[in-house]
């Protein structure tokens, strides 16, 4: 996990620390860009403003509003879906999918070699609390999160009634939230 | 919205399935300080933040590091920061928590033109003015609401002892009506019984009505000696058998309110033949008072006759005669008064 400590030195302009910055975090914000966007050249095109807005911004990060990780990844999520959105406004087709995005991961998969046993802990964790979840809660939770519709917009998609969508996302994250509750209670996101 | 479908929207809103408008409404909820969906929203957001965990990691290009590297100077970033302005974020990662949790350490800005000084020297001294204007007016309003409040206490004390008040007489009321109730109930009753007691009075007038008319005509000498017994003025002769009958006795009663003598007689031999006991009173010759019979098993017998000079008198005797009696006595002589 990041030290907020490493934020610290970069507000004061160390090189070192933002280089570090990159290598702990790289693997997952590259990941979760893919997934969103589901190009590699947008992903990358993705990824260097993110770290650029970081360099940047750096000093506005407040502990008290999440961890590091926590930070970097609500940012890149955060550009992401505006980089889809504003694609989807062009009128270019989302080419991101479940099944679509799944091939160019499999490709790169592998641990980081700056990934911890903790990171890897976590990440078991994670993926086999989501994967324990109903197929339905899980592809409502993702289609949400990892391409940013609203419940209204993916009870469309799915053809499902709103309220069948919203207890779905619902009862996804009360579950994930209970599975997964030691994972920040351990002090690795609070 | 309420408070429940707000606590609702919080897993949708770190879900990011959130419309514009409901996130709106979940913002201004979480900046009106609810602790609950606030503590709510802290952790769903931790978990949001854990997903990207769970997907197959896919590392970046090496070149990728060096290019943001490179890129690091303040000029690229000028013509970063210039190529990003039409594509600004509708959603500020953590924008709202901005609100909530102001940042420790405040954005820096590196080159300050003194205009831009000068303006915020300007501004201050406007924002003083004016605050402290409002501070006034705030402080008299604050004044005005202490007065209001401390009213509206004492009226709400006042509310309170006079609902108290009102809940006690309440009370002391439905006891009342409760003892009027069961009065009434009583004399309800008490009627009932007094109804009774008079149509039993009136049966009973009747029945003594109707007794004392038949016994002015059926009364029994009996019941007559009984009343004479219970007089103090009663005069008492007794008779004794004679020679004939010794086991024999009498007594004479005289009533001389009413001038009748009572002769009860026991233990008279039982009239054979016909004959008949005759009583006499002697004074200068026997006079006859009056005969009676003594059937077969008769021991004893009463006899009332009307003698208005019993005071004359000196003696008494009963003589068993033939059959109707006789003027003068005839026969065996079997009771003697005693003088």
């Amino acid at each position: 996990m990041i030290d907020p400590a490493l934020l610290a030195r970069i507000v004061k302009g160390d090189q070192q620390a933002f280089s570090q910055l990159y290598d702990q975090s790289s693997t997952l914000l590259h990941t979760l860009a893919l997934r969103i966007l589901g190009s590699r050249e947008e992903t990358e095109e993705l990824l260097q403003d993110v770290y650029l807005e970081v360099w940047r911004k750096v000093s506005r990060y407040d502990i008290g509003r999440g961890t590091p990780v926590a930070w970097l990844i609500t940012l890149t999520r955060s550009r992401a879906i505006d980089r889809l959105r504003a694609r989807g406004a062009r009128g270019q087709q989302a080419t991101t999918s479940l099944e679509q995005s799944a091939a160019p991961q499999v490709r790169d998969s592998g641990p980081s070699p700056f990934e911890t046993q903790a990171d890897q802990e976590l990440r078991l964790a994670v993926g086999s609390a989501i994967t324990s979840l109903p197929a339905a809660q899980q592809q409502a939770i993702e289609l949400a999160y990892y391409e940013g519709l609203s419940h209204m917009e993916i009870a469309a998609r799915l053809n499902q009634p709103l309220g069948t969508v919203k207890t779905r996302i619902k009862l996804g994250m009360s579950k994930l939230r209970e599975t997964l509750r030691h994972s920040w209670d351990q002090g690795d996101f609070e | 919205m309420t408070h429940e479908e707000l606590e609702d929207a919080v897993p949708l809103y770190a879900a990011g399935a959130l419309d514009r408008t409901e996130r709106q409404a979940l913002e201004a909820h979480l900046l009106s300080g609810c602790p609950s969906c606030h503590h709510a929203l802290k952790e769903y957001q931790s978990l949001a933040a854990l997903l990207p965990f769970g997907l197959v990691q896919s590392q970046p290009p090496r070149s990728l590091k060096a290019r943001i590297m490179a890129a690091r100077n303040p000029v690229t970033s000028a013509v970063q920061d210039g190529q990003k302005d039409p594509l600004k974020p509708s959603l500020e990662p953590g924008e709202w928590m901005n609100h909530l949790f102001p940042p420790i350490t405040p954005a820096r800005s590196f080159s300050l033109p003194w205009a831009i000084g000068f303006a915020t020297v300007a501004l201050v001294a406007v924002a003083a003015y004016v605050g402290w204007t409002f501070t006034s007016r705030l402080s008299d309003d604050a004044a005005r609401m202490q007065q209001l409040e401390a009213t509206l206490q004492e009226q709400t004390t006042k509310l309170v002892s006079l609902q108290r008040v009102i809940s006690e007489r309440e009370r002391s009321l439905m006891e009342l009506q409760g003892d009027a109730s069961r009065r009434a109930h009583d004399i309800a009753e008490l009627k009932e019984q007094l109804f009774q007691r008079e149509t039993e009075l009136e049966s009973l007038e009747r029945q003594l009505a109707s007794r004392s008319a038949g016994g002015q005509r059926g009364r029994t000498p009996q019941d007559e000696l009984a009343a004479l017994l219970r007089q103090p003025s009663i005069r008492v002769v007794s008779l004794s058998g004679s020679e004939m009958a010794k086991s024999a006795s009498g007594i004479l009663l005289y009533d001389a309110s009413t001038q009748k003598v009572w002769m009860y007689a026991v233990n008279l031999p039982e009239c054979l033949n016909g004959t008949i006991y005759q009583l006499w009173a002697i004074d200068q010759k026997p006079k006859s008072i009056g005969t009676f019979h003594m059937d077969s098993g008769e021991t004893a017998h009463l006899l009332v006759k009307r003698l208005p000079d019993f005071e004359r008198a000196k003696k008494f005797a009963v003589s068993l005669e033939p059959p109707g009696g006789r003027p003068e006595p005839t026969g065996a002589v079997y009771l003697v008064s005693q003088s």
